[in-house]
């Protein structure tokens, strides 16, 4: 059965620069994520891809639209119990693990934070066992709970991160360029882990990268962001297989291919909002099968299609 | 031509955990208008070598033996008068010699996060024009006319108002491609590129690797690129250099990287590339971690990660072994002596270069 875990109804998030200026990072942004599921989350910087991930887990205040959580309303003013939900129930892995680690804190306590927060233990021996379990599942060992950050090498500071989120138990993690920071090998281990963890716990992922191949390997949904919209969204297989928006087509051309002979031939495909003559805010979310969404007006589609 | 020459360069780091020989051995050859590349994972030692060739090892780094000898030919032209030919060893130059003759103005370095390296207190104009201002001491009018033309080879459009357009004005490519104006802006012969591209989105990187390659078409340039990522090696290199444990273990052209590795460590460099035809089984990944440079390596670096290693290999280290049938194609691992058992790449990797080897009809 698929029971749908977070489901994101036009978020809006815009920041006031000036009386004249604001930013509108997101525009009417709508998916759902469904439980034991990833859905992945891709677009160049800037086109507001981690201001969504912010806002889900409200480290912004939305300006507009709704985001269900387990069926709670969590975007507007929270009260006690849809607080500890949000904040239990849903976790982050941020870019780069030597910023989120306290360098004065050893991993025992910077894994354990969470559940000294929210008193999730009676004595401190189950504290410590819950942190040796978690650090175990995420392939460190016993030994290295009374490490500190810089002890560690960029993989295991990201397994550390990993297990900081996954003590709380969640439902969801917002993983934000979780393996951005990390070298292709270690990456690989990184992603692997992510996997297995799903397979254990039937966690949701919402995996935010810019790294196409790793979205492809990793997410069962994806969605194109590019301006503050979700241009096209849709299963993996028919985002790579059958892409209709130019910006998707830019984007998949874009992607290295470890093979020399192919690589020196191929040019991008490059693409640009403003002389493209495209305007999101026109366009509406038109199905093309399945569960494909391409964000268009009609003439568009049609002009694509061919 | 060659331009730069590297033998047995040894580099060694003192910190509080001992001395740490990040370097241990490395030859490196460059030629005019040539591409090459450095690959291998963070702590391999690929950018400390690039830090030697331009001078700017950290304080407590001390090149132990080697050299890096560095030619250049007779230049002559309009703004810079003429500069002879000559050649030099960087090791043994002092430190004003290489801030005088040297660093920006033959050898230019573009660094990977074009934030923290360009300044955010002065104008894109200033920041192009300073080095010609410092290096050739030429007359702001015709620095400015200089800036310009440059601002317009790495395809920034309306460079006139660009010129007074502070750093955080610009996006991340942009402001990348101001610094390899700036790179460019004492005409060097050799440029290093120290992951250029690792900090920008997918669909920048491709434009600015193709910038590098048409400007170094132009103007012959000789190009070094640093990095992790075999999709940039693949598109942009003539040479690889795999590099591990501050050692490089397999070197050739890039056909011969690619199409037929040798090295354990390059199989598994390969293997763990995703590529978008990679099903849902567990990607692959090289067990174990880099060794600790602190302690003295014995024997082969690689050897406690390699499955397919030799008593050998944890006692005597491998040296460069040529591939047959090829003379720029060298490997340094003991399962290329004759007598070595015969051992293959892993299956998938054959299949997945079979695979890539089919789309391009070989």
């Amino acid at each position: 059965m698929s029971n749908i875990i977070l489901e994101v109804k036009d978020l809006k998030q815009h920041f006031k620069i000036n009386r004249k200026f604001t930013v509108k990072a997101v525009n009417g942004v709508s998916f759902e994520i469904q439980a034991g599921k990833t859905f992945g989350l891709v677009g160049e910087s800037g086109s507001g891809k981690s201001t969504i991930g912010r806002s889900i887990i409200r480290l912004y205040n939305p300006t507009g639209g709704e985001v269900l959580f387990n069926g709670e309303n969590i975007s507007g003013k929270l009260n006690s119990t849809q607080n500890t939900l949000l904040r239990t129930k849903m976790q982050m892995i941020f870019q780069d693990p030597m910023a989120c680690l306290n360098p004065r804190k050893k991993v025992l306590d910077a894994v354990a934070e969470g559940l000294d927060i929210h008193k999730l233990y009676s004595t401190s021996s189950e504290r410590n066992e819950k942190v040796y379990n978690i650090l175990e599942r995420v392939g460190l060992s016993k030994e290295h709970a009374n490490r500190y950050p810089h002890q560690f090498s960029g993989g295991q500071r990201q397994r550390v991160g990993i297990a900081r989120a996954l003590i709380m138990d969640p439902d969801l993690i917002i993983a934000d360029e979780a393996i951005s920071a990390l070298d292709v090998s270690i990456q690989a281990q990184v992603v692997n882990l992510m996997k297995k963890i799903q397979s254990e716990t039937n966690t949701s992922f919402l995996f935010i990268a810019h790294d196409l191949s790793m979205v492809k390997y990793i997410s069962d949904y994806i969605g194109v962001l590019h301006l503050g919209h979700i241009v096209e969204m849709g299963s993996t297989e028919e985002i790579f297989k059958n892409p209709i928006h130019p910006y998707t087509k830019s984007l998949l051309s874009a992607i290295p291919s470890p093979n020399p002979k192919m690589e020196q031939k191929r040019t991008s495909i490059t693409y640009d909002y403003n002389s493209s003559g495209i305007d999101y805010s026109k366009g509406s979310k038109k199905l093309i099968d399945g569960t494909h969404f391409v964000l268009a007006t009609d003439q568009e589609l049609d002009e694509w299609a061919n | 031509m060659k331009v730069l020459e590297i033998r047995d360069l040894h580099i060694s780091f003192k910190t509080d955990s001992g001395k740490v020989k990040a370097i241990r051995g490395v030859n490196l050859d460059l030629n005019k208008g040539e591409t090459i590349a450095i690959v291998g994972e963070s702590g391999s030692g690929k950018s400390v070598t690039t830090k030697a060739i331009m001078g700017i090892l950290a304080g407590n780094g001390e090149i132990e033996q080697g050299s890096i000898n560095y030619t250049w030919e007779k230049h002559e032209s309009a703004e810079h008068g003429t500069i002879e030919g000559g050649t030099a060893d960087i090791v043994q130059l002092s430190k004003e010699e290489l801030q005088k003759n040297i660093r920006g103005r033959k050898i230019a370095m573009v660094f990977q996060d074009p934030m923290t390296s360009l300044n955010p207190t002065m104008n894109i104009g200033q920041q192009v024009m300073e080095p010609m201002l410092y290096n050739y001491n030429m007359d702001k009018k015709s620095a400015y006319e200089k800036a310009l033309e440059l601002l317009e080879l790495v395809g920034i459009t309306d460079a006139k108002k660009r010129m007074k357009s502070y750093p955080h004005q610009l996006s991340g490519g942009m402001r990348q491609r101001i610094v390899i104006a700036i790179a460019l802006s004492c005409d060097p012969y050799v440029l290093i590129c120290d992951e250029p591209t690792t900090a920008l989105d997918v669909t920048i990187q491709a434009k600015i690797l193709e910038l590098i390659k048409d400007i170094q078409r132009k103007k012959n340039l000789s190009v070094i690129y640093i990095t992790h990522d075999l999709g940039v090696v693949a598109k942009v290199a003539d040479y690889v250099n795999v590099m591990y444990a501050g050692k490089i273990v397999e070197t050739g052209k890039i056909d011969e990287i690619f199409y037929n590795p040798r090295h354990p460590y390059t199989w598994g460099l390969l293997s763990a590339m995703p590529d978008l035809d990679t099903d849902d089984s567990i990607l692959y990944t090289i067990p174990g971690s880099p060794p600790n440079l602190a302690q003295e390596v014995v024997g082969d670096a690689f050897a406690p990660r390699n499955k397919f290693a030799l008593n050998i290999d944890y006692r005597l280290e491998p040296p460069m072994f040529d591939v047959e049938g090829s003379s720029t194609h060298k490997v340094a691992s003991w399962l290329m002596h004759p007598n070595a058992p015969k051992v293959d790449m892993p299956q998938e990797l054959r299949n997945k270069i079979n695979k890539m080897l089919k789309e391009v009809n070989l």
